[in-house]
């Protein structure tokens, strides 16, 4: 049963845009009244219709198990007997499929105006208005043209050839000064980055003067590690190994890097 | 009705003295010259962008509403010769030239549709709902869609075709949401009277 099943639902698979769809289908394709849905059989195709998803390595919308549960729900109400015979007869013992078929037909019609709705969307797509934003409206109803003025009443912008190039000639000047400002705090900016370099350098060295031998970690204070800070540090020695001021040594990956000063005796045995 | 043409008699005679060099929409007191209405109100919708409303219009004017209303659904007849490339659409009181959907391969040679991409079913769904309830919590939608809606609800308010409305005096505080003007104008309704009815 499943088998077949699944080999119809691939076709239709992940259309569902939900559980009310996928319901939808299912009574449609069991030709079933809305209001005297099978339940039982209902139920077990809508499950069979989520095992094949997820067979089909489909992630099922947990909307969709909300729903598996609600109609699970509603066929063992409909196979429990009523409480007692008086109930039955009263209006207490609703159908307990109604509520579930009034929600399938509201979401229907809902479903039926959405696909009018596009319709209607791509229609009017075929219709172009002329571009708006092009005209600013004025406060007082009277259009401006963007970007210009072009105003109705009595004040224009009287300016004369002078006023015009000496506010042109200070613009100018406040740009230039903006600029060279600007190209003045790059400069700094790189310069301080070298003396840290310089700074780290020299408190390496101090230092493995003092120590002899120590933890990498150990040149930075808790407090004001900075990334900055640690790369430039790390630069640092990495030029004294270079240079053959340091010696570096790392047991494992990730443990300490420990720092030492190379004695001269040692040089000498690395040359032999 | 047809004597209440200009509000303010003093104002029209002034303008009559003054502007006999210019066109002047009354040929005497109450007649009005509705082809030179008809071409002031063309070139108002012609220069205007968005839409102009009714009250916009005849306040420029300075005409009756009624009146403006009538002439603007002659001129609507008359655009829908085989001559004529736009037409009026009425969308919420407002009014707006657009190009004919007969002649709009032509256009699109011209110019590319700017962001016309149908939207998700999902997206239909959700704004047909809102559309007929608002204002409208998330919260509800979901349960009459049977599905989670908030994708498609950021979908909307990015398109401006809802946006939110308050919020619902109950525990939480949901936001509310409805249809905006532009929702009218992109599916071509002039008013939410012409929203097609739920049966």
């Amino acid at each position: 049963m499943i088998n077949s099943v699944s080999e119809t639902c691939k076709l239709k698979i992940g259309n569902f845009e939900g559980p009310f769809d996928l319901l939808f289908h299912l009574i449609e394709k069991n030709k079933v009244n809305i209001w005297d849905i099978p339940i039982a059989e209902i139920t077990d195709q809508y499950m069979d219709y989520l095992f094949a998803m997820q067979k089909m390595d489909m992630e099922v919308a947990s909307e969709f198990l909300v729903m598996a549960a609600t109609l699970l729900h509603i066929k063992s109400k409909m196979l429990l007997p009523s409480k007692n015979e008086e109930k039955a007869e009263s209006e207490e013992a609703a159908d307990p499929r109604e509520e579930l078929a009034v929600k399938l037909i509201e979401y229907k019609k809902y479903k039926e105006i959405s696909l009018y709705l596009r319709e209607l969307d791509l229609k009017w797509s075929m219709a172009f208005y002329r571009p708006s934003g092009i005209y600013n409206k004025a406060y007082n109803g009277l259009y401006k043209m963007y970007g210009s003025e072009f105003e109705t009443s009595n004040d224009n912008l009287v300016v004369s050839p002078e006023t015009l190039k000496n506010v042109y000639q200070a613009l100018l000047k406040k740009n230039s000064e903006k600029s060279n400002n600007r190209s003045v705090d790059i400069k700094q900016i790189i310069q301080k980055s070298k003396e840290t370099l310089r700074s780290k350098m020299k408190q390496i060295q101090q230092l493995l003067l003092s120590k002899g031998r120590f933890i990498f970690t150990e040149i930075f204070s808790p407090a004001k590690k900075s990334v900055s800070e640690v790369v430039t540090a790390f630069l640092a020695l990495l030029i004294l190994v270079k240079t053959g001021n340091a010696s570096v040594e790392q047991e494992k990956l990730f443990s300490d890097i420990i720092v030492e000063r190379i004695k001269k005796s040692k040089k000498n045995l690395t040359l032999s | 009705m047809e004597n209440n043409v200009k509000p303010n008699n003093n104002v029209s005679n002034i303008e009559n003295d003054e502007s006999n060099i210019e066109n002047n929409i009354e040929s005497n007191e109450n007649n009005i010259d509705v082809d030179a209405v008809e071409g002031i109100i063309e070139s108002l919708l012609f220069i205007s962008g968005d839409p102009l409303s009714l009250e916009e219009i005849s306040k420029i004017l300075e005409m009756d509403k009624r009146r403006v209303a009538e002439i603007i659904n002659n001129m609507k007849g008359k655009l829908e010769a085989k001559n004529r490339g736009i037409s009026i659409r009425e969308i919420n009181g407002s009014y707006q030239f657009y190009t004919k959907f007969e002649y709009s391969e032509y256009v699109k040679k011209l110019f590319e549709p700017k962001q016309k991409q149908l939207l998700s079913q999902a997206a239909y769904e959700t704004l047909a709902v809102i559309a007929y309830n608002k204002p409208i919590t998330k919260a509800k939608i979901d349960e009459i869609r049977g599905v989670n809606s908030e994708s498609a609800i950021a979908k909307l308010l990015e398109r401006n075709l809802i946006r939110e409305a308050g919020r619902l005096d109950t525990p939480g505080r949901p936001i509310l949401y409805e249809t905006t003007e532009e929702f009218l104008r992109c599916f071509g309704f002039s008013s939410y009277d012409d929203l097609p009815k739920l049966e």
